[in-house]
């Protein structure tokens, strides 16, 4: 645990939705008869967060950032190496395999292919009524006009109900995917980029949607993407990851106004759309997860990086209130 | 369209595109990808073409390539000219595969999204670094493998005379897209096509891909066609900027230009899409989607392609398709109300 005291991140006066700490998952390699050695991939090292009802936090990282993996430890659906899970003072992990197929009706995901993420043999209406009759006892009448509501309130009509996905565009599976994902009334819902597989002018309806769907409903949303952009329309915090470890954590203006960790800074000036006017493009590639450098994982990209980056990892620390990051050094003008 | 302040060295277009039309014909109708397209190219610029899934920007692209299918595919009109280095203007179209195959790869070279299926996994970088100069250019194993390396280090990959020998699967992405660039870059092409090369890329990633094109580019003034569906990235690699929708271009000009005064009602509101940063009061910006789908490329709608989607359509627009309108002597755009688009 890398956190100092009390540094809980969540919002002032407010009971956390998800709280997550000393999160950690490795992925075993296996060794092979030519004489590799086992190995294990270092997805999630050591992720602390919390999120509050109603909450939408997001979180960025580019390809093996754990970003993924995060989503997926949230909703149990893959199993810890290490860290607890609690979700509305219910720990994940006390939860046997039947108690946790029926608390998932509290939380749902929506994955990013939409063409992969539903069944082609399944028309739209017996894809959303499947969740209402498992976890809303609903069946026959009444699940079928839950599941038009349910197609009405993503701006689909009853004439899609009998369809399958193949007659649907892109950006109509996706919103078939957030209709399934609210049959059972989830409090929560991990959105693993929903909108990347999508053109620009459907994006921005699939986001409106979202955005509009989680403040009607109050949902906490854990909304991963690696398009900085879109995270800053729709989130109210942002956690950056980088090689399975948190990098920094603040509100998303502060965030994107003010980035106190070098990777943030980065990252956003490699962004297309960056208007500054200093733009500094990193150098080098990710390494590899099964052998992570020493110390501070960013360390061997990173501009500012000193001799101690190489010895002990940073923990976790408010620079300003509400606003966490994880570097030693405080001397240096992002 | 000319430009006289990039026209240094030649009078011509290193590559002109008239009235192209390329069309499928499949079982469930003809697909008119392409239909009517007119693009130029100078040395020493990037020309960006813009534009949402099925808008024909890649097709263009294969099409000059000459790479597409000819069971399915047909130019059914236009011309493609190539200026090469011999100051001679081609035909592309009329070439005979044998001819062309002398200038793929040779004159003009293209890259693509995925350099994974690109890249030929059972040979080493260095051979497919190496192969164009040894087809084109007649080089012995040796030599080509020489060129290779220093190849390998102007597209800025470490200790060349190592990775010369490593296979595609030993690369990452970013390193990948790197090789696909010398590859293309090898016989020292007059135009490059690069088809959404960092599209696949992380955004540090891509950032270092983007430097790299603009640099080579600059270093060898070489035209370039920069094919992408993100306007933001546009506006760094390009000088100018086509943007397609539904098979033709909408709307040309210099990027600066096109961005800031868009034309083309279709222009304004994908520039409307992206999401941005808040406004300066801090304020989040509203994202207003484009009402309405992209048409049916079987049955594309009568007069403007764009009318039934667009909040400045007149009954006027459903009647007869508008044509290109110059806005100023460089800006052109395929829009009857221009005029009133305020920028």
């Amino acid at each position: 645990m890398m956190l100092a005291e009390n540094s809980e991140v969540q919002p002032v006066d407010q009971r956390p939705l998800v709280s997550v700490t000393g999160l950690s998952k490795q992925f075993p390699v296996r060794g092979n008869s030519w004489g590799a050695p086992a190995q294990a991939v270092r997805a999630v090292e050591d992720v602390d967060l919390t999120v509050a009802p109603g909450e939408v936090l997001g979180v960025v990282g580019e390809s093996g950032s754990g970003k993924s993996t995060v989503g997926r430890l949230l909703l149990r659906l893959v199993e810890p190496s290490a860290g607890k899970v609690i979700f509305d003072g219910q720990d994940l992990g006390d939860l046997g395999p039947d108690e946790l197929r029926k608390f998932r009706r509290h939380m749902q995901m929506i994955f990013q292919d939409p063409f992969a993420s539903l069944n082609a043999r399944m028309t739209v209406g017996d894809a959303l009524m499947e969740p209402l009759k498992l976890h809303r006892q609903q069946r026959g009448r009444a699940a079928e006009d839950e599941a038009v509501a349910l197609l009405e309130k993503v701006g689909l009509s009853a004439d899609h109900f009998k369809r399958y996905p193949r007659a649907f565009s892109g950006g109509q599976r996706q919103r078939i995917a957030i209709a399934r994902a609210l049959a059972s009334s989830p409090r929560f819902i991990v959105a693993d980029e929903p909108v990347s597989a999508l053109d620009v002018s459907v994006q921005a309806e699939v986001l409106n949607l979202m955005q509009n769907l989680q403040q009607e409903l109050g949902l906490a949303l854990l909304f991963i993407s690696h398009d900085l952009s879109v995270v800053e329309v729709i989130t109210d915090r942002v956690m950056v990851l980088y090689l399975g470890r948190v990098m920094e954590v603040a509100r998303t203006e502060e965030l994107y106004d003010n980035p106190a960790h070098p990777y943030t800074a980065a990252l956003l000036q490699a962004a297309p759309g960056y208007a500054g006017e200093s733009r500094q493009i990193l150098g080098g590639e990710i390494p590899s997860p099964i052998a992570p450098p020493s110390g501070c994982v960013f360390r061997t990209r990173c501009p500012f990086a000193l001799a101690e980056c190489a010895q002990t990892v940073p923990a976790l620390r408010e620079v300003r209130p509400g606003h966490y990051k994880a570097c030693i050094r405080d001397d240096i003008a992002l | 369209m000319l430009q006289p302040d990039t026209i240094q060295h030649s009078a011509h277009p290193v590559l002109s595109v008239t009235d192209l039309k390329t069309h499928f014909f499949t079982d469930a109708g003809v697909i008119k990808a392409v239909n009517g397209v007119t693009l130029s190219v100078n040395e020493g610029e990037t020309l960006a073409i813009v534009g949402e899934s099925g808008s024909g920007k890649s097709v263009t692209g294969l099409t000059v390539m000459r790479l597409l299918a000819r069971t399915t595919a047909k130019v059914v009109g236009g011309s493609i000219h190539f200026h090469g280095r011999d100051n001679v203007s081609t035909d592309l179209l009329a070439l005979s595969e044998k001819a062309m195959s002398r200038i793929r790869g040779h004159d003009i070279a293209m890259i693509f999204q995925d350099p994974m299926s690109s890249l030929n996994p059972v040979f080493t970088v260095g051979d497919q670094v190496g192969e164009p100069l040894r087809v084109h250019k007649g080089l012995n194993k040796r030599e080509a493998r020489l060129q290779a390396i220093e190849l390998l280090r102007q597209v800025g990959i470490s200790s060349p005379e190592k990775r010369v020998d490593a296979y595609p699967h030993e690369l990452s992405g970013g390193m990948r897209q790197r090789v696909m660039i010398a590859v293309a870059l090898a016989c020292d092409p007059r135009l490059l096509i690069a088809d959404e090369p960092t599209t696949a890329l992380d955004v540090t990633i891509q950032a270092q891909i983007i430097d790299l094109l603009r640099k080579l580019q600059q270093e060898r003034r070489m035209a370039m066609v920069f094919v992408t569906h993100d306007l933001k990235l546009v506006k760094q690699i390009a000088d100018r900027v086509a943007v397609m929708y539904a098979s033709q271009v909408v709307e040309e000009g210099p990027v600066d230009e096109v961005l800031a005064n868009p034309r083309h009602p279709y222009t304004r509101a994908l520039l409307d899409c992206i999401p941005s940063r808040r406004d300066g009061s801090g304020n989040r910006r509203s994202l207003q989607p484009i009402p309405g789908t992209m048409p049916n490329p079987l049955s594309p709608p009568a007069g403007c392609r764009f009318h039934a989607r667009c909040s400045y359509a007149l009954p006027a627009c459903i009647v007869s398709e508008p044509e290109l309108q110059a806005t100023d002597g460089k800006h052109v755009t395929r829009c009857i109300r221009w005029q009133e688009i305020a920028p």
